[in-house]
């Protein structure tokens, strides 16, 4: 039974994530972009990552995915719903997804042996506790890195209006 | 538009004395015969200003009146039979317990394996919790054109059904059913047809761990309040597909505006929580009511709500968030029916329509148990000695109380322009939901 979820929720991910680069139309591509999400994010509650699963959820289809689908409404152009969006560097980026994917198949080989084997348990509790306690100084670097993204956001979208034109 | 400067306007009364005095009415219109004199509201020997008729010889002794005393004997008589009708059930839990031990030995004595008497039971459970949502669009739509007929004083639906018109909402129902599906020429058609299921499938979803009473949930999540938000906010790509998928520039806009204000106001909404959080120590909505049992001095209940400050902000800032999410009219700019002709589902009709409302109400009434759940103690009695009404009782009663709280912020207050529901949000409501949580963590160090 769980084997038949994780397989199905990983079939779903990885058919959605296709459609996502060969779809025409833009907006059908941010679609499936949030439906691939959203089976990943299934795939951690088939495992037992329960926080992991409401996390995937509230960021990734809830933010994310509707504010990519925002953006392509509305600078969205008439071409953008029926030319082919694959672009013209398909190679390099194939060769990249494959050097990716070898990379990470040696790194899951290391901790194969690791595994745990029992049964997972409700672990908001313990998560917090790591979080804040144990891995403080990460977590803290993390949200520093986002910050720093917001505030570069800000920077460059900002329009500054003393200025005459 | 241009005649609009024609009705003679009644500031000669602004500084009137305070009996009312038949104000002289200018002639404006020879030709129209003469209205009866206006008869204006006065509180405390003084004129409350712009207002017209109402019957006030009526309303100085309401109690003369035979059917405001029958409405009265009614209205009493009900809340009395659900209380007692509570208090004869007893709690819902050891009654479903009963249940899945029955079906359990029923499944053991055909030599099944177990997982089918547990296959049973989800689908008991599901079919419930879908249920609760399915009556919720009957009642809620019922009770919505009550309360809105009132404050607008008419009445509303009266006829269908005999009680108060009842039946209005079925009668309803079967019309959209058969009404004719319409899709537009220039619409997505895949896009279009899946919208409303994408709007609605979450909010049934996201009731699975909402606790109705003691120990009385589909599923008792660890994670519960993170799944609700995380599900909740799932619906927003539907009203997207649907505004994008409509082939129209007012749905589209529609949609916009709901994307950009449903991704802002989640923020203040989960942030307003997190102080409840902390104080109960867990995302389980079980527990939070849980945190919540007892009474200080034996009569006020330990209600996160009487928390001093840290409380009533949190309920404040949820409340307007929650309202803000269901897109209900303080914050209704993405259907906005006098700017967008109702936004994302304008193009669409029939059945298909009316899960929007189905999702909308659902959403009213989740934000209603949670409300509950969080800072109305759940499913404790308000007074010790009312502990012997079962705590199921309690839940409902407090989530259908801050359901007519919905009702009555839609219907009192206008409409929010786009930009200042944007500020209102992101200076207002965001910092003082963080400041929030400062005050909590305050609280826990030093109290």
């Amino acid at each position: 039974m769980e084997s038949f979820s994780f397989y199905s929720m990983s079939a779903v991910a990885l058919v959605s994530a296709l459609l996502v680069v060969t779809l025409r139309n833009a907006v059908h591509s941010a679609l499936f972009l949030g439906l691939s999400l959203a089976a990943v994010g299934g795939l951690y509650a088939v495992l037992g990552a329960d926080f992991l699963f409401g996390g995937q959820i509230l960021v990734y289809v809830g933010g994310i995915a509707v504010l990519i689908m925002f953006v392509v409404m509305l600078l969205g152009r008439a071409s953008d719903l029926h030319l082919r969006q694959v672009n013209n560097q398909w190679m390099a980026a194939l060769l990249v997804c494959g050097i990716s994917f070898l990379g990470l198949w040696k790194v899951i080989g290391l901790f194969t042996a690791s595994k745990t084997q029992t049964p997972p348990r409700p672990t908001t509790h313990e998560l917090g506790r790591l979080m804040l306690a144990e891995y403080a100084v990460p977590f803290e670097l993390i949200s520093l890195v986002l910050l720093a993204a917001l505030l570069g956001a800000i920077f460059f979208s900002h329009i500054d209006k003393k200025e005459p034109s | 538009m241009t005649a609009s400067g024609s009705e003679p306007s009644q500031t000669p009364l602004a500084s009137a004395a305070p009996a009312p005095k038949p104000a002289a009415k200018p002639a404006a219109k020879p030709a129209a015969k003469p209205l009866p004199e206006p008869v204006f509201n006065q509180r405390a020997g003084r004129l409350i200003r712009d207002t017209r008729y109402w019957p006030t010889e009526l309303w100085k002794d309401p109690w003369a009146s035979q059917s405001y005393r029958r409405g009265a004997a009614w209205l009493a008589g009900i809340i009395l039979g659900i209380f007692a009708t509570g208090w004869a059930v007893g709690e819902l839990a050891p009654w479903g317990d009963r249940i899945y031990e029955a079906i359990v030995s029923f499944v053991s004595a055909r030599g099944w394996p177990a997982v089918v008497g547990e296959a049973i039971w989800i689908v008991i459970k599901a079919l419930i919790v879908l249920h609760v949502i399915l009556i919720n669009g009957l009642w809620a739509i019922w009770w919505e054109r009550k309360i809105s007929a009132h404050i607008q004083s008419r009445v509303g639906p009266t006829y269908a059904g005999g009680f108060h018109g009842w039946a209005q909402t079925i009668l309803d129902g079967i019309k959209l059913l058969l009404k004719e599906d319409v899709t537009p020429t220039a619409a997505d058609k895949w896009v279009h047809a899946l919208a409303p299921a994408i709007v609605v499938v979450p909010v049934i979803i996201a009731f699975a761990p909402v606790s109705f009473g003691v120990e009385l949930s589909a599923a008792n999540l660890d994670v519960g309040v993170l799944y609700i938000f995380a599900l909740a906010g799932i619906s927003v790509i539907g009203i997207v597909m649907a505004g994008w998928a409509s082939g129209n520039k007012y749905s589209l806009l529609g949609g916009l505006r709901a994307s950009a204000q449903l991704v802002s106001y989640e923020l203040p909404r989960a942030f307003s929580v997190v102080p409840v959080l902390m104080f109960a120590g867990s995302l389980n909505l079980q527990i939070i009511a849980q945190a919540q049992s007892g009474y200080w001095w034996g009569v006020v209940p330990r209600w996160f709500l009487f928390y001093p400050v840290v409380g009533q902000v949190a309920f404040a800032i949820f409340l307007i968030a929650s309202i803000a999410e269901t897109n209900r009219t303080p914050f209704d700019i993405p259907e906005a029916e006098s700017e967008l002709v109702s936004g994302f589902h304008t193009e669409y009709s029939g059945m298909k329509w009316s899960i929007f409302f189905l999702a909308e109400y659902g959403y009213v009434l989740l934000a209603s148990f949670l409300l509950a759940a969080f800072f109305l103690g759940g499913g404790a009695a308000p007074l010790p000695w009312l502990s012997a009404i079962p705590s199921w009782i309690w839940m409902l009663s407090k989530a259908l109380f801050m359901m007519f709280v919905f009702l009555w912020v839609r219907w009192t207050f206008p409409r929010f322009r786009a930009d200042q529901l944007m500020d209102f949000n992101w200076k207002f409501l965001l910092p003082w939901s963080f400041a929030n949580i400062a005050l909590a963590g305050a609280y826990l160090l030093w109290i």
